[in-house]
């Protein structure tokens, strides 16, 4: 007889309060998720990685993208960034805050200081996923 | 303050800042984790070279 195939279960959604704190701290403070979920060290390193990004970004005069329409290229580019520096949490807000705002200039230099800026926030989505898994008993 | 960096010292600390997080968030043993950071940082370092050589070749 052939081997039945198990059909693979579908994992059902854990109660919001036991995940959306670590989501949400995860997302205001970079490792704050983890550090919530007492896993210390690997909220420090996800901290200091992202924020270090983040800063090399600014030391780097990146630019932060605001959302703007027009064709979907500009829309989706300009719209994309924006989510991707909004996801950084209190780094963006408070650079946004104290008044930063890097014209996009030519150069390098600026250009790869936008995209530390952007993948920033994009590294701080990952780690919210592993916060998020962790506190719904997915991973340890 | 700012800072003035080359390609290779932009691309590399986006390399490590990158590969800790990924070797973070996608390992669930800390031997793993690390094995997969590293692994992450050589794919980047190999790439950086690569592509680098290619282009500098390319261009003739």
């Amino acid at each position: 007889m052939a081997k039945e195939i198990e059909p693979k279960r579908k994992q059902s959604m854990p109660p919001i309060g036991a995940w959306a704190p670590a989501v949400a701290l995860g997302w205001l403070v970079p490792g704050g998720g983890h550090l919530l979920l007492k896993r210390t060290g690997r909220g420090l390193l996800l901290g200091a990685s992202i924020t270090g990004m983040f800063v090399c970004g600014l030391l780097m005069r990146g630019a932060m993208f605001q959302p703007q329409s027009g064709d979907l290229l500009t829309t989706l580019i300009n719209t994309g960034g924006f989510i991707g520096d909004v996801c950084s949490g209190i780094l963006y807000l408070l650079t946004s805050w104290l008044g930063y705002a890097q014209a996009d200039m030519a150069g390098a230099v600026h250009d790869y200081g936008t995209k530390f800026l952007v993948t920033a926030g994009l590294l701080n989505v990952l780690a919210m996923v592993d916060a998020f898994e962790i506190a719904a008993g997915r991973k340890d | 303050m700012s800072m003035n960096l080359s390609h290779f010292e932009a691309a590399l600390l986006f390399s490590l800042f990158t590969s800790v997080v990924l070797g973070i968030v996608t390992k669930s043993t800390d031997r793993q984790r690390l094995h997969y950071g590293a692994y992450v940082f050589a794919c980047f370092m190999v790439a950086l070279f690569g592509i680098g050589w290619i282009m500098r070749l390319g261009h003739g």
